[in-house]
């Protein structure tokens, strides 16, 4: 009985999912979406910002009737989450909102775990690399950043090989990048980045880098010395923001973490400020991205979240972007204007990161990671 | 040797042990005697210093090794006393010579004069071949020759023994019985023996003490005890079997025996108890000028003699005779009863005459 | 003798049955423990898996991602073992031997810690001994002024201290049990030998209660070698890897093939080191004692020691029970650690989201996930309760009335398995094993049905001990007299065997379902949005820097979990037999 139940259940949403309905879906307006998802009545998003629970309420205002569960979840958690899932042939979630773009793309995109909607009302409001291979909603960042309250003058780092150097040992904070994939593509980065951090390099002590025999490139060996300079792990942003941030310190740690998260200085007691002076860089710019789950238990509601998530047509992208609209974070949609306080998106030094790159040697950089840890 | 004065322990709960006095010369076989609850545990751990008495005083030879006014009491180990614990306690991880072994290691000797020890105890009791058993491998009887074997190795003055038979099969406990009063006899030690078991109290003591609620009822020589019991307890207590009880009272024509009026003239003040030896009461199938009618209860053969028993509402009486016909249950009996009674014990067990 | 004959011809009517039930709870067993071992070591000998056993064993990785874990969690095993056998025999001796004031109470908080949650007690750690190696907000004592080095703050010296905190009172109850059976005419015969205090103790109560201490160092052992949440907590700011740490990280960034290796490791090296406490233990000779009528139990005066040692024992008491629940109550009340004694707040636990307070999570009680989870949890404990005992007892009949043959030796055997795999090994398996579907069985992952399957597993051992007990109870004699009318298997369990139990039945039902309420290790890696748990979403919170959210949700679990229990003490009416005195 249960068993018959599931058989037809199943065919029921493989109906549901075929192309044809699928493109319907796809092509449908807000008001056409919305009958449709009043009637699946909830919609399941994992996310990888606790933001999340804002855009929650703001969802369930704009369209009561639709119950929005948000989950908060790290990047690498819901890759393996995914993957757990369709292995086991069932799908908890609707709409993932992920960073992680190597893994996400290679992993999940192209094995067809996830799969790219975007919105008809985005329809020239993006550029082409924010709408493929996936949505982007914006840029978030993992960057260098200091406690501004310790240091009014400025950031007290303006190259990265600093952090190597003796009076940075033990001091800084940073998430393990084998459990936070952006730590990893942070790392990664740094590795792809080996010629830049050799300049760097010389920059710093004056003289060409020298290689160990465990480094293959300038970028291996900053991570060997930075691990060796007794960089501190954590498990979460938060801990990197309260160590670096957290006022009434006398010498307070920098660290790397979120620009955006500036935002809470206030709310939190924190002082966090982006060092932008860095040589090379001072981290890494990577895109958020909306995938749609590729058997959704419900589409439309699903399609009215990620229409939801990109903002609406005011010049700031009104609730479902309010969230976002802050000071670090770089909306993708060239309507929409970012905060006036940050840094602008084209003076910012933070390095692009390149998913494809990215994916091929990241496996490696953990393994060195491991060595090192 | 032991000298025992005004001895009472209370737990807090009332007196267990209540103000005993007694003494017994050097050599003297003591057994305490009573029912359980008595308070002879108590005593004997008294005696081994094991628990301090709340008054009263413990005297060996010439020392007084306890005073409970004072509060003041020798440890255990310097008394030189042997306790045989009633659970035998040996102490399960040590092998059999480890066990009679330990106690000698705590007291300092050295190795050579151990292990002759050892041996020589462990002949003394027959169980040399179980030197290397542990106590779980070894049968009931040989875990007790063990502890005996162990409380002697040091060669105490004074051997104490805590119901050491009770856990073993009727057989066995005769035998040990026995092998008990040879250890006793070649040590040369006195004893103290706690024992429920009157049959055991009458075999091996010299002296007997019958506890009774926490006082002594009567102190003396097996022989003493049934031949001229003190107290209706006593007699009730010690004998096989145990002297018979009737509850006497003068009447018009006689003496009214628990109800029954029959033709008798001892002297008889009042309501009393009278003793009558079992063997000398008679039984037949037909009432006679002083018996008792009694429902047949049951008959047991002793040593070539019958020992029968009738019974009814209040009232047992039991008589060894020579012989006796084949009575089923439900038939009557008549017992008959002397006429002059061994013994007179007040209504609440005090001795008359 | 025709009775007897009798007797054996029933007995001889029944063996087919007897085969039945064996062989059903054979399979049971098969599915539920030895099933996903094969599982998990087939998956790691898959042609793209294999090469995860030579990056774990024997490459440049194996240093960080076997040995060094491997040798912290080998020291952590044994010094928690140590410890714990120490601390708990202490106690157990004063409670049991000796004349140590206020013993009750001592026996009672010697057993409390077992139900405040280990990443709770982890979590107080930090609350008081966190420094400044993370900069940000400083612990309570650093606030004082004091300077917290980092082996105090972080590493193996807070994770072995508060391993020790949270096994100790296993320890205890195990060793206070076997010390309350040593009779004490053993002690007084000793006594009466000369021995003093001292070579009472060396020479007599610690040989016999040998065993004991052995049996209650090896589980110490093994409980602390697949703690997961302990050592997550406090290792990862100076990067201490455990093997059960690793095993999480391994699979929770995707890489099983690697975590499923390192599990099978963890399995193989704790299932060994329990192997050897059994052989030592059952290699020596069992010192049932010979019983007889003992004496009025006397207990070992302590003279002028008693309240220095009462100190001492109540020292370790409420250093392990009373404040780390203050500390859990009083930091879930203040905004931070650094100011435990001002700024308090009931938002965590009562207020609406609030974008102010923790980025706009809602206090506890109107907190979606936490209410879910709640729920979740609690259903998910009266299942497990329910399964498990039915599992305990089911094994525990089959082998109380069948005590030998094949099937016999193999269930006892496989019923004792999960003893020695830790929970996060087993979860693992689990996965493994139901991840995908099997036949036309669909997948379970995700589902609560797999928890409800996997915490059932973990629990086999506990719940055929406490079925056993149970089973004890009854006596044999009486269903031997039903049997002889004739009454057939089912109606014997109904109308003799359970309304005898039933009280016991369910104390042990309320003793699995507390060990659900706090387990984490097991859960943590089962764990899905769909299936919250109150002890995983604590560890996240805390994980997440919501300190103030996971040491509510500590607390709520530590209410639950001691209300069940004072519910179970209280049905069982069980008299611990060392305190009588």
């Amino acid at each position: 009985m249960v068993l018959k139940q599931m058989l037809y259940s199943t065919a029921v949403a493989g109906l549901l999912t075929a192309p044809a309905i699928a493109q319907d879906l796809d092509a449908m307006s807000v008001d056409d979406l919305l009958p449709l998802a009043q009637q699946e009545g909830t919609v399941t998003v994992y996310s990888f910002t606790s933001r999340i629970a804002s855009v929650e309420a703001a969802f369930e205002e704009a369209y009561p009737g639709i119950d929005m569960i948000g989950f908060d979840m790290s990047s690498t958690e819901q890759i393996t989450r995914i993957r757990a899932e369709s292995d086991a042939g069932i799908s908890n979630v609707d709409v993932v909102y992920i960073s992680d773009a190597p893994v996400v793309v290679t992993e999940l995109l192209e094995a067809g775990l996830i799969a790219n909607y975007v919105p008809p009302r985005m329809d020239g409001r993006l550029d082409d690399e924010f709408t493929s291979p996936l949505l982007a909603q914006r840029l978030s960042t993992k960057v260098l950043m200091y406690n501004e309250e310790a240091n009014p003058d400025g950031a007290p780092v303006d190259n990265l090989w600093a952090l190597t150097t003796e009076d940075w040992t033990g001091r800084v904070v940073m998430v393990d990048p084998l459990q936070r994939g952006d730590y990893l593509d942070l790392m990664t980065e740094i590795v792809l980045q080996s010629d830049a951090m050799a300049e760097a390099y010389e920059a710093q002590f004056g003289e060409a880098i020298a290689l160990d025999a465990d480094a293959q490139n300038a970028g291996e060996q900053f991570i060997i010395d930075l691990f060796a300079n007794d960089v501190i792990l954590v498990s979460s942003t938060d801990d990197v923001n309260a160590a670096v941030g957290a006022t009434g310190q006398d010498n307070p740690p920098v660290g790397f973490t979120s620009y955006s998260d500036r935002r809470d200085n206030e709310d939190e007691g924190w002082a966090l400020q982006v060092a932008n002076d860095v040589a090379p860089s001072n981290g890494i710019i990577f895109p958020a991205l909306i995938g749609l789950a590729t058997n959704p238990a419900n589409p439309a509601a699903a399609r009215l979240a990620i229409d939801f998530l990109m903002g609406d047509d005011s010049e700031t992208g009104g609730p479902g972007f309010a969230p976002f609209a802050v000071p670090g974070d770089y909306a993708t949609r060239n309507d929409i204007t970012n905060h006036p306080d940050a840094v602008a998106l084209d003076e910012f030094i933070a390095w692009r990161i390149d998913p494809v790159a990215s994916a091929e040697i990241r496996q490696d950089v953990a393994d060195l990671i491991l060595v090192l840890q | 040797m032991i000298g025992i004065d005004a001895l009472t322990k209370d737990f807090g709960e009332g007196p267990v042990v209540d103000a005993v006095s007694l003494s017994v010369p050097q050599g003297a076989f003591l057994v305490l005697v009573g029912p359980s609850g008595c308070g002879k545990s108590t005593m004997l751990r008294m005696l081994a210093g094991l628990e301090k008495p709340t008054s009263g005083t413990i005297t060996f030879g010439d020392v007084k090794v306890s005073d409970g006014e004072s509060g003041w009491t020798i440890a255990p180990s310097r008394r030189d006393t042997g306790l045989v614990f009633q659970s035998y306690a040996l102490w399960p991880h040590m092998t059999v010579a480890g066990n009679v072994d330990w106690p000698l290691k705590v007291a300092g000797l050295d190795k050579a004069e151990r292990s002759t020890r050892v041996a020589e105890v462990l002949g003394l009791l027959g169980i040399e071949q179980l030197a290397r058993r542990y106590p779980n491998e070894i049968s009931g009887g040989q875990q007790q020759r063990v502890a005996i074997a162990r409380m002697i190795a040091p060669k105490p003055k004074i051997m104490l023994f805590d119901e050491p038979l009770s856990n073993l099969d009727a057989k066995l406990r005769v035998e040990m019985r026995s092998e008990l009063m040879r250890v006793h006899r070649a040590t040369g030690a006195t004893s103290v023996y706690v024992t429920h078991d009157q049959v055991e109290a009458m075999t091996m003591a010299s002296h007997v003490a019958v506890l009774n609620r926490g006082r002594i009822q009567q102190f003396g020589t097996p022989r003493d005890l049934v031949a001229d019991p003190a107290t209706a307890f006593v007699a009730t207590f010690v004998g096989t079997p145990p002297a018979n009880l009737i509850e006497v009272e003068p009447a018009q024509d006689g003496i009214a025996f628990a109800g029954e009026i029959l033709p008798a003239s001892f002297p008889l003040d009042g309501p009393a108890q009278a003793m009558f030896l079992p063997e000398t009461l008679r039984v037949s199938r037909e009432a006679g000028p002083r018996t008792i009618a009694l429902e047949f209860a049951e008959a047991s053969p002793v040593a070539g003699r019958v020992m029968v028993t009738g019974a009814r509402a209040g009232l047992r009486l039991t008589a060894v005779v020579d012989d006796v016909p084949g009575f089923m249950p439900g038939d009557t009996l008549y017992f008959a009863i002397p006429e002059v009674p061994a013994a007179l014990f007040s209504v609440d067990g005090e001795r008359l005459a | 003798m025709t009775f007897s004959g009798t007797i054996a011809r029933v007995r001889a009517g029944q063996l087919p049955q007897g085969l039945v039930l064996k062989l059903v709870v054979l399979a049971l067993l098969g599915v539920l423990v030895a099933a996903p071992l094969m599982r998990i070591v087939l998956e790691t000998l898959a042609p793209d898996a294999i090469g995860a056993w030579t990056d774990v064993i024997a490459s440049r990785l194996s240093r960080n991602l076997l040995w060094v874990p491997l040798s912290n969690t080998l020291i952590l095993g044994f010094g928690t073992a140590v410890i714990c056998v120490a601390a708990g025999g202490f106690l157990a001796w004063l409670v049991v031997m000796t004349d140590v004031p206020f013993r009750r109470t001592i026996a009672v908080m010697a057993t409390l810690p077992f139900m405040i949650p280990g990443f709770a007690t982890a979590l107080a750690w930090t609350t008081l001994f966190r420094n400044n190696r993370l900069g940000g907000q400083s612990g309570f004592l650093e606030s004082l002024g004091l300077t917290i080095p980092d082996w105090l703050s972080w590493g193996i010296v807070p994770s072995l201290v508060v391993l020790s905190a949270h096994y100790y009172s296993l320890a205890f109850a195990i060793i206070a049990a076997a010390l309350a059976s040593i009779n004490s005419d053993l002690v007084e015969a000793a006594q009466m030998a000369g021995a003093r205090r001292a070579r009472i103790l060396s020479g007599i109560v610690l040989p016999v209660a040998l065993p004991a201490l052995l049996s209650a160092g090896a589980l110490s052992f093994a409980e602390a070698v697949s703690n997961f949440a302990i050592p997550a907590i406090l290792g990862l700011p100076v990067r201490m890897q455990t093997m059960a740490t690793r095993l999480y990280g391994l699979i929770e960034i995707g890489q099983s093939g690697r975590g499923f290796v390192i599990a099978i490791l963890l399995i193989a090296v704790s299932a060994f080191f329990l192997w050897l406490g059994m052989r030592v233990i059952n290699g020596r000779r069992t010192f049932a004692t010979i019983t007889g009528k003992g004496g009025r139990a006397k207990r070992m005066p302590l003279g002028a020691a008693r309240w220095p040692l009462f100190a001492f024992a109540a020292a370790i008491c409420s250093t392990t029970t009373i404040i780390p629940v203050l500390v859990l109550i009083i930091s879930s009340l203040s905004t931070s650690s650094s100011q435990l004694f001002s700024s308090w707040t009931l938002h965590y636990w009562l207020g609406a989201s609030n974008p102010d307070f923790a980025q706009g999570q809602a206090g506890i009680v109107h907190n979606p996930f936490i209410l879910d989870a709640i729920g979740t949890t609690v259903t998910l404990g009266l299942v497990v309760a329910v399964t498990g005992t039915i599992v305990g007892l089911l094994v525990a009949y089959t082998l109380a009335r069948y005590r030998t043959g094949l099937a016999s030796g193999a269930i006892e055997q496989l019923s004792f398995v999960p003893l020695l795999l830790p929970g996060i090994g087993f979860a693992a398996a689990y996965i493994a094993l139901f991840g995908t579907p099997i036949g036309p069985f669909p997948a379970l992952y995700g589902t609560l049905t797999l928890l409800v399957i996997a915490a059932t597993a973990s629990l086999i051992p506990f719940a055929v001990q406490s079925g056993r007990a149970v089973i004890q109870q009854v006596s044999g004699d009486l269903e031997e007299s039903a049997r002889l009318t004739g009454a057939g298997f089912l109606r014997r369990l109904a109308a003799i065997t359970v309304p005898l139990a039933a009280r016991g039945i369910v104390a042990g039902a309320l003793l699995i379902f507390v060990k659900i309420m706090r387990e984490l290790a097991l859960v943590v890696v089962l764990f899905t949005p769909a299936t919250p748990v109150l002890a995983v979403l604590a560890y996240r919170y805390a994980s997440e820097g919501f300190a103030q959210f996971a040491n509510a949700i500590a607390v709520v679990i530590l209410a639950i979990s001691a209300l069940a229990t004072i519910l179970a003490n209280i049905l069982q009416n069980r008299s611990q037999p060392w305190l009588k005195s």
